[in-house]
C-alpha cells in the first residue's frame, strides 16, 4: 500500500514537473532522465551480470548516430527512435559474443577500448560527419505532432525512463532474472547449477545497450546535433558513478543515483558560474565530485554496491527496492 | 605456552569456533583431532594471528610458527628462497641451520618449490616454519596426502625437536593414530566445539573416539 | 631503408615508454591483484611536475628525480585508497583507481591548467646506421633498459623483492610467514608510481602532455601488459615494443589516423585469445 502511494506520488511529480520548470531547468530534467535510462542498464549489467562496462557511452553514441542518420536521411523520426535501441542492442550482440568471454578488468578495458575505437571512427568517417558530427537533425515528431518544446522532450524522456524501468522490472522478476542474481555472485556456481551463463550475460549486455541507445536517440532529437565530442570516456564513468551511488542491481537505485549526481553537478556548476570563480571551475568541480563520490561510496558505503558483495547484502537490497 | 579461553571466531554471520578453551604447556606435544570442517584450521589461523577472534582470549607465550594446511609454499620461488622468507619475522635469512636439521633440503635448495613432491613440499614447509626459530609450532595436517613413511619421518623430526630443544607442538590432525602415537594429550574438536579432551591413551580407549577416528584411519 | 630504421628506433622509444607504464601495472597487479587504472595518471603528474620544476629554474636531473618521486608518492596515495581498507575486492579497487584518475584531473587542472605542456629534454640527434634519431629517443631506450635490468635484480636477488614476489605467488602463505601483504601492496603501488613517473619524465620532451593524456597512456600500457597476462614483465616488455613499433610504423607509412584502433583492436584480440585458454574459475578472483 505504502509502495503504491509512493509510486503514484513519484509518478505525479514526474508528470507535473515539465509544466512548472523553466527551459534551463527542463534541460537538466531531460539530461537527468537520459542518464537514468542508461544507468538502469549499467546497474543491471553490474549488479546482475557482475560485469563492469567502461564503454556504455559507446551504445549511447550508437543510438544517437543511428537516429540522427535515419532522420537526416528522411526516415520518420519515430522509426529513427525505434531503430536507435535496436541497432545499439544488435551491435552489443555482435560485439558481445567475443567480448563477453572476458571478465573483470579485462572486460572493463575492452569496453573502454570499444568506445575509444568507435569515437575515433566516428571522428574520421565521412558519413558520420567526422569531428564536426551531424547537424540540423529534424525535431522529433509523431504524425502531425512535432515535439517543438522542451517540455515535450521531457515527457518523451520520462516515458522512456518508465519503459526502461518496466522492462527491467519484468526481467528481474522473471525466472531467468533470479538466475542472473546468482550470476553476479559467482559465475562458476551459476554455471554449475545449469544456468546458461553466457547467453544470459549477452542478453543483459544487449538490454543495457538498448537502454543506452534509446537515450541516445532521444538525445539527438533534443539537441539537434551529435558529434564524437558529445560522448567522452568520462560519460561512461559518469554512469558507473551513478549506478554505484544508487546501489547496483536496483532499478530505483539507478534513478536515485542519476538524480543525485546530476543535481549535485548542476548545483556545483551554478556555484562555479558565480563571479570571481576561475574559468576552469566547472570542469574541476565536476571531476572532483565524480571522483570523490565514487571513491567514497565504494569505500564507505559498499552495501549493495559491488557484485562481489551483492550476495551478502541481498537483504539490504530487498529493502532498498521499494516499489 | 598456548592459552585459549572461551574463543569465538566467526566468518561473517557463520560461527566457526564456539567457546573453545584449550591449553598447551611449555614443552608439551598436544594433538587436536577432528573431522573436516570442525574448525581446526580456523583455530590454527587464529593462533597464528591471521584471524581476529570475535570474543575470548588467545595468549601465546613465545614465538609461534604455523605449518599451514596444504603446505602453502611459494611455488614460483626456490626452496632456498622459501626458507629465507620463513625468517621474515626473526630476521634470520641464512637457511643453513635448517639444512643441518633437514639435510635433504640442502640438496633441493635450487629447485622451484612448485615442482617438488608432496613429501618434499611438506619438508620445505617444516623448514620454513623452523626458520623463524619458533618456541611453539602449530602443525596443521602434517600427514595429509603423504605416504606413511614420509609422515613417520617428519613426525620423528618433530619428536626429536621436542625432546632436544623443548619445542612446544600443537599437532592438528585427522590421523588419530599418528596423533596418539606422538602426543601425550589430545583435544577433539567437532562443529567448532571441544567435545572431549584427555590423555591419548584414555582417548584411544574411548569407544566413540575409537570408532570415529581410529576405525577408518590406517597408517 | 633509413626511413624504416628511423621509424623502428622511434617506435622502440615509444614502446619503451609504454613498457614502463605497463611494468608498473604488472608490478601492482602481481602483488595486489588490482589493475591500476590510474597508472597513466602517474606519468602525467610526473611530466607536468617536471615542466613546472624546470620552468622554475631547477636544473635537469634534479627536476626529473623530484618529478618521479612525486609520482611515487601519488602511487602510494592511490594504493592507500585502493587497498588501504580491509575487504576491498580487486574489482572495487579498480573502480577506486578509476576515481583516483578522475580526481587527478581536478587537481591537475587547478595546478597546471588544461592545456598541454612540454619540457625540454636532451637536444640534438645522432645518426645511427644512416638513420637520424633524436638523442631523447636514445635516452628513453637506455633508461628503460636499465630500469628493466634493475627491476629484474630487485625482484630476483633482493630479500624485499622476493617478499614482494611471495605476495604475488601465495598471499596467504606470505601472511603465514609474517609478511604484511597490505604494506607490500602499498610498496608495489609506490613502485608503480615511480615507474609511471619515469615514463612521464621521459615522454614529456617528446610529445606534450596534458591532464587527459592518461587515457592513451593507460590503454597502451594495459594493451602491452595483457600480452604478459598482467603478470610477466619480459613478455610485457616485448608486447610494449611491438606496440610502439607497430604504431610508429603505421603513422610513418600513412596510416597514422588509425594507430589507436590498431593498438586497441590488437589488445582485445590478445585478451580474447587468452581468455579462451583459461578456465573461468581461475579468473573469478580477479
Amino acid at each position: 500500500m505504502i509502495r503504491l502511494v509512493a509510486g503514484l506520488l513519484v509518478a505525479a511529480v514526474t508528470l507535473a514537473l515539465p509544466a512548472v520548470l523553466d527551459d534551463s531547468a527542463l534541460a537538466v530534467y531531460i539530461l537527468l532522465g537520459l542518464a537514468a535510462m542508461v544507468t538502469v542498464g549499467v546497474s543491471l549489467l553490474m549488479g546482475y551480470a557482475g560485469q563492469v562496462s567502461l564503454g556504455q557511452g559507446a551504445f549511447y553514441a550508437i543510438g544517437a548516430y543511428t537516429a540522427a542518420l535515419l532522420a537526416l536521411g528522411g526516415v520518420p523520426p519515430v522509426a529513427g527512435l525505434v531503430a536507435a535501441p535496436v541497432v545499439a542492442a544488435a551491435s552489443a550482440l555482435v560485439i558481445g559474443v567475443p567480448l563477453l568471454r572476458l571478465r573483470g578488468h579485462h572486460l572493463a578495458f575492452a569496453t573502454l577500448a570499444m568506445q575509444l575505437i568507435l569515437l575515433s571512427l566516428a571522428g574520421q568517417l565521412e558519413f558520420t560527419g567526422g569531428d564536426i558530427g551531424l547537424q540540423a537533425i529534424p525535431q522529433f515528431s509523431v504524425g502531425s505532432f512535432e515535439a517543438g518544446s522542451a517540455s515535450a522532450y521531457a515527457y518523451l524522456t520520462w516515458a522512456g525512463v518508465a519503459l526502461v524501468m518496466l522492462v527491467t522490472h519484468n526481467v528481474i522478476a522473471s525466472r531467468p532474472g533470479r538466475a542472473l542474481r546468482a550470476l553476479a555472485t559467482s559465475e562458476t556456481a551459476a554455471a554449475s547449477s545449469g544456468i546458461p551463463v553466457g547467453r544470459y550475460k549477452l542478453v543483459v549486455f544487449a538490454l543495457s545497450a538498448a537502454f543506452a541507445g534509446l537515450a541516445g536517440g532521444i538525445y539527438c532529437f533534443y539537441t539537434g546535433y551529435v558529434a564524437p565530442g558529445s560522448f567522452p570516456v568520462l560519460i561512461s564513468i559518469q554512469y558507473i558513478v551513478m549506478a554505484v551511488v544508487g546501489g547496483l542491481g536496483t532499478i530505483w537505485g539507478a534513478v536515485v543515483g542519476a538524480t543525485a549526481i546530476t543535481l549535485l553537478v548542476q548545483g556545483l556548476n551554478s556555484l562555479a558560474a558565480l563571479p570571481g570563480m576561475p574559468s576552469y571551475a566547472p570542469s574541476v568541480l565536476s571531476y572532483a565530485v565524480y571522483a570523490l563520490v565514487l571513491i567514497g561510496v565504494v569505500l564507505f558505503l559498499p552495501h549493495g554496491l559491488l557484485p562481489a558483495v551483492a550476495g551478502r547484502l541481498s537483504r539490504k537490497r530487498e529493502s532498498l527496492r521499494a516499489r | 605456552m598456548i592459552d585459549v579461553k572461551d574463543l569465538v571466531v566467526s566468518y561473517g554471520t557463520a560461527t566457526a569456533l564456539e567457546h573453545v578453551t584449550l591449553t598447551v604447556g611449555r614443552g608439551e606435544l598436544v594433538a587436536l583431532l577432528g573431522p573436516n570442517g570442525a574448525g581446526k584450521s580456523t583455530l590454527a589461523n587464529t593462533l597464528a594471528g591471521l584471524l581476529t577472534p570475535a570474543s575470548g582470549t588467545v595468549s601465546i607465550g613465545g614465538r609461534l610458527a604455523l605449518i599451514p594446511e596444504g603446505r602453502q609454499l611459494f611455488p614460483d620461488l626456490t626452496v632456498a628462497d622459501n626458507l629465507a622468507l620463513g625468517g621474515w619475522r626473526s630476521g634470520q635469512r641464512d637457511p643453513s641451520p635448517v639444512y643441518d636439521l633437514l639435510p635433504r633440503l640442502a640438496e633441493l635448495a635450487g629447485r622451484r618449490a612448485g615442482v617438488l613432491s608432496g613429501g618434499e613440499q611438506q619438508m620445505v614447509a617444516f623448514g620454513r616454519a623452523m626458520m623463524s626459530r619458533p618456541e611453539v609450532l602449530v602443525v596443521d595436517e602434517l600427514s595429509l596426502g603423504l605416504a606413511p613413511n614420509v609422515t613417520a619421518d617428519l613426525a620423528a623430526h618433530l619428536a626429536e625437536l621436542n625432546r632436544s630443544q623443548g619445542l612446544t607442538v600443537l599437532l592438528i590432525e585427522q590421523n588419530a593414530r599418528l596423533a596418539f602415537e606422538l602426543c601425550r594429550r589430545a583435544y577433539v574438536l567437532e562443529s567448532g566445539r571441544v567435545v572431549t579432551e584427555g590423555d591419548s591413551a584414555e582417548l584411544a580407549g574411548d569407544p566413540r573416539v575409537a570408532s570415529a577416528y581410529l576405525g577408518g584411519a590406517i597408517t | 631503408m633509413s626511413a624504416f630504421l628511423t621509424y623502428l628506433l622511434n617506435g622502440l622509444a615509444v614502446g619503451c615508454a609504454i613498457a614502463l607504464i605497463a611494468s608498473g601495472l604488472v608490478v601492482i597487479h602481481r602483488v595486489t591483484g588490482v589493475v591500476n587504472f590510474a597508472q597513466g595518471t602517474f606519468a602525467v603528474v610526473a611530466g607536468l611536475c617536471m615542466s613546472s620544476l624546470l620552468g622554475m629554474g631547477l636544473p635537469h636531473g634534479l627536476s626529473e628525480v623530484a618529478a618521479v618521486l612525486v609520482a611515487a608518492l601519488a602511487g602510494l596515495l592511490t594504493g592507500l585508497a585502493a587497498i588501504g581498507r580491509r575487504g576491498t575486492t580487486a574489482l572495487s579497487a579498480l573502480i577506486i583507481t578509476l576515481g583516483v584518475g578522475v580526481l587527478a584531473y581536478a587537481v591537475e587542472i587547478v595546478l597546471w591548467g588544461d592545456q598541454p605542456r612540454s619540457a625540454p629534454g636532451l637536444a640534438g640527434s645522432v645518426i645511427v646506421a644512416g638513420a637520424r634519431i633524436q638523442t631523447q629517443h636514445l635516452l628513453v631506450i637506455g633508461v628503460t633498459a636499465a630500469t628493466f635490468v634493475l627491476l629484474a635484480l630487485f625482484f630476483g636477488r633482493t630479500y624485499l623483492g622476493k617478499a614482494l614476489t611471495a605476495c604475488a605467488s601465495n598471499p596467504y602463505a606470505a601472511r603465514v610467514v609474517g609478511i604484511d601483504t597490505r604494506l607490500m601492496g602499498l610498496l608495489a603501488f609506490a613502485l608503480g608510481g615511480l615507474l609511471g613517473g619515469l615514463a612521464g619524465v621521459l615522454v614529456t620532451p617528446l610529445r606534450p602532455i596534458s591532464f587527459d593524456t592518461d587515457v592513451t597512456l593507460i590503454v597502451n600500457g594495459f594493451a602491452a601488459a595483457v600480452f604478459g597476462a598482467l603478470t610477466r614483465p619480459v613478455i610485457t616488455l616485448a608486447g610494449a615494443l611491438l606496440l610502439g613499433v607497430a604504431e610508429t610504423m603505421a603513422a610513418g607509412y600513412g596510416y597514422g589516423s588509425h594507430q589507436l584502433e590498431i593498438a586497441l583492436g590488437l589488445m582485445i584480440v590478445v585478451m580474447i585469445v587468452q581468455a579462451g585458454r583459461r578456465p573461468a574459475v581461475t579468473q573469478e578472483s580477479t
